[in-house]
């Protein structure tokens, strides 16, 4: 019994630093932020008078410069997220797969290599990319044009200016979804494989029916982790594009840290903030719930 | 990982969360008339220009034994982010700061910038700088601050683009006439040279305005109330700049972020146009690079778009030694900034920009010569967002996808309703 409790003790304290950082961090913040969505928050004044709803308000009243903002941004959002999310699952696990598959001296090797971009910051990657696709004078376009090929508007018009973010995107995260991927299929057990050889299993059979179904809880964590990601996204636009053509590719971040940073108003910028999240979260349960619901289905018929 | 749907959110709120915490501000620093004044100063310039201010203040500092000025430098990333929670009195203030022309109309609305019309004329002299130094400092008949530079937009060249093109590499264009002209006969499409890339996001910011004023418009009319954006003046100034792309065909079409400065780094774009702090990444360059005023681009008369640094003072502080110090202080920097004109930037003292050794200078005395007919950002609050909508119409002319007429009208209806 004593010890029992000791040891619920000491667990306690091993929790206890993160606890301490992630109640400072982002509970006391969290919940502040929502104090202050429902005040007229102006950075440049001290008071903050109590207007309850009306930062949300004005963000569902059309031909408000809130709504304006929140709608594109939101729109533009959920664009990226469409396009990067599959690419960051799919290429994650096929380049986890052909990593494996490689001879185990030089595993290591690639591993590092496609994992390394991940480690560089984000104005590094972008600068990198903005350099290469410049239209006029970039890599990219000099080797098409040596190639015959006509040079492409690669950040100045849709769809290519999604195209090269997503690509850059890509290019920079792959390497966690890889390694994760890589882990997941070091898990699945030999014998399976071994039995399914038995069976004359082909390797797509072997993919569909063993490999896939044992890494399912990475998959729908990889999933959920890369949708959170490409939401949060700011960096790659702001540097690339600036928002360009137009307003087409300016995502729901920058329009929040304009409110908040530019036109110091943090109690609209709150409020967006807070709706931000609140879709996230609805799309993360709501993409758990869909996947373990299939993953239950597969259990019925096994 | 799965912490990040807060991040955004945690950002926003741990910002404000600091703003709303220590409420100690310096007002009660009494300080003592008998000894040493020490001022603390505020400032941007964590670029090359730093060490420039630097120099100035410690040879302050060291001629005389009244003041100390303790100077600090907020990255400029964070600058009025920093400012805004210490002249809100939610954080300890500066006695003295740098503020840019533009962000003085959006404090003064706060009533938290001294009005110094006190100041000038009794221990600083207005006539000491640059008329047109002044305007970028007043709001509404009142002035606030005390004018530092002005930063225009600058024309730059490749000279051996031009000697190639046969033109004359110590006669930059003037007006739009030449201008256009010589920029035909520096264009070689087929060798991917151009005369003059347009850019197609900033620094359209300073060029934009530029042809808007010379063709005698304004951008914000009625006293800041109404958007401006689709006058006659600013579609002519907008079809002019989509006309050398589409028309003239002397510049690229899809130029992206900085891929003007791209080409003209690359010496395949014989002009360039760009703020005077470009000076070092130039010089650091191996271009071989003149440097004029703007030429007049517009139709109607002479005008360059600007901003400014300046000196300005909280409201809060009100202690007569400190006020004095403060003078003591900038009437040094007038008479002694010669080191700010270092870092390419021209002071508008008289003093300095007056002087043999300041008129010795590459570019500084090119920025000088725009002084006169130099125009700030419209006199309203948060100009930055609110004329976002407009530089994205301009982005989409420019780009092709739109006519300059309806998209001037589209921003001037966005940026009307935040002006509401």
């Amino acid at each position: 019994m004593k010890s029992k409790k000791m040891s619920a003790f000491t667990s306690f304290l091993f929790v206890l630093p993160y606890l301490i950082m992630f109640t400072l961090f982002l509970v006391v913040p969290l919940i502040y932020g929502v104090y202050i969505s429902f005040h007229d928050w102006n950075l440049l004044s001290p008071i903050h008078p109590f207007v309850g709803g009306e930062n949300y308000a004005r963000i569902f009243t059309s031909g408000t410069s809130e709504n304006r903002i929140f709608l594109n941004g939101l729109t533009n959002t959920l664009q990226f997220v469409v396009y990067s999310v599959p690419l960051l699952v799919i290429i994650g696990l096929a380049l986890a797969m052909l990593v494996n598959s490689l001879p185990m001296k030089i595993r290591g090797f690639f591993r590092t290599a496609y994992f390394i971009p991940y480690a560089v910051s984000v104005s590094i990657i972008a600068v990198l990319w903005l350099w290469m696709l410049d239209t006029n004078s970039g890599l990219v376009n000099q080797a098409l044009e040596g190639l015959g090929l006509s040079a492409i508007p690669w950040l100045t018009k849709l769809p290519y200016a999604w195209i090269s973010l997503v690509i850059a995107t890509v290019w920079w995260t792959i390497g966690f979804n890889m390694i994760i991927f890589i882990n997941a299929l070091n898990e699945v057990s030999e014998e399976m494989y071994e039995a399914a050889n038995i069976d004359g299993a082909s390797s797509w059979q072997k993919f569909i029916h063993i490999t896939l179904p044992s890494i399912r809880p990475i998959m729908i964590f990889v999933i959920i982790t890369s949708t959170i990601a490409s939401f949060n996204v700011y960096g790659q636009p702001y540097l690339m594009t600036r928002g360009g053509p137009g307003e087409s590719t300016e995502v729901l971040l920058m329009g929040i840290v304009q409110q908040a940073f530019e036109l110091r108003q943090m109690g609209a910028a709150s409020a967006m903030a807070m709706l931000m999240s609140l879709i996230m979260i609805s799309i993360s349960v709501g993409q758990f719930l869909l996947t373990r619901g299939k993953k239950r289905k597969g259990e019925e018929h096994a | 990982m799965l912490k990040k749907p807060f991040m955004a959110l945690s950002a926003v709120a741990l910002l404000s969360g600091l703003a709303a915490c220590s409420n100690d501000s310096g007002e009660n620093e009494s300080a003592d008339s008998g000894g040493t004044q020490t001022l603390s100063f505020w400032a941007p310039f964590s670029g090359p220009d730093g060490p420039q201010m630097e120099e100035i203040v410690n040879s302050f500092n060291d001629s005389q034994e009244d003041v100390q000025v303790d100077m600090q430098i907020v990255p400029q990333s964070e600058y009025y982010t920093t400012v805004d929670l210490s002249l809100s009195g939610q954080q300890e203030s500066p006695d003295v700061l740098i503020m840019h022309g533009d962000q003085i109309p959006t404090y003064a609305a706060q009533n938290i910038l001294k009005n110094v019309d006190t100041i000038v004329g009794d221990t600083i002299s207005q006539d000491d700088y640059h008329p047109t130094a002044w305007d970028g400092v007043e709001v509404d008949g009142n002035l606030y601050g005390v004018p530092l530079d002005i930063h225009p937009l600058m024309f730059y060249y490749n000279k051996d683009m031009f000697e190639a093109a046969g033109l004359d590499p110590e006669a930059p264009p003037t007006n739009r006439e030449e201008f256009v002209d010589m920029a035909k006969q520096l264009t070689n499409e087929e060798a991917g040279e151009w005369g003059y890339a347009v850019p197609t996001l900033w620094p359209q910011q300073f060029i934009f305005p530029t042809i808007v004023y010379q063709n005698g418009g304004e951008l914000v009319t009625d006293e800041g109330s109404t958007a401006n954006f689709a006058s006659p003046e600013a579609v002519e100034a907008l079809e002019f700049l989509s006309s050398l792309i589409y028309e003239e065909g002397v510049s690229p079409e899809n130029v992206q972020q900085d891929g003007e400065l791209t080409l003209f780094l690359q010496g395949k774009s014989a002009m360039h146009m760009n703020g005077p702090w470009m000076l070092s990444q130039f010089e650091d360059s191996d271009l071989n690079f003149g440097v004029a005023p703007v030429p007049q681009l517009g139709t109607e008369t002479e005008a360059v778009f600007a901003n400014s640094h300046n000196f300005v003072i909280p409201e809060t502080v009100q202690d007569e030694g400190k006020l004095e110090a403060i003078s003591t202080f900038l009437n040094y920097v007038a008479d002694n900034g010669q080191a700010w004109a270092e870092s390419g930037q021209a002071p508008v003292s008289k003093a300095v920009y007056e002087s043999d050794e300041f008129n010795e200078m590459k570019q500084q005395p090119q920025v000088a010569k725009q002084f006169d007919y130099a125009q700030f950002s419209p006199n309203v609050e948060n100009w930055g967002p609110l004329s976002d909508p407009l530089y994205s119409a301009i982005n989409e002319v420019l780009l092709g996808s739109m006519e300059a007429q309806e998209a001037l009208e589209q921003a001037q209806q966005d940026a009307q309703s935040r002006l509401e």
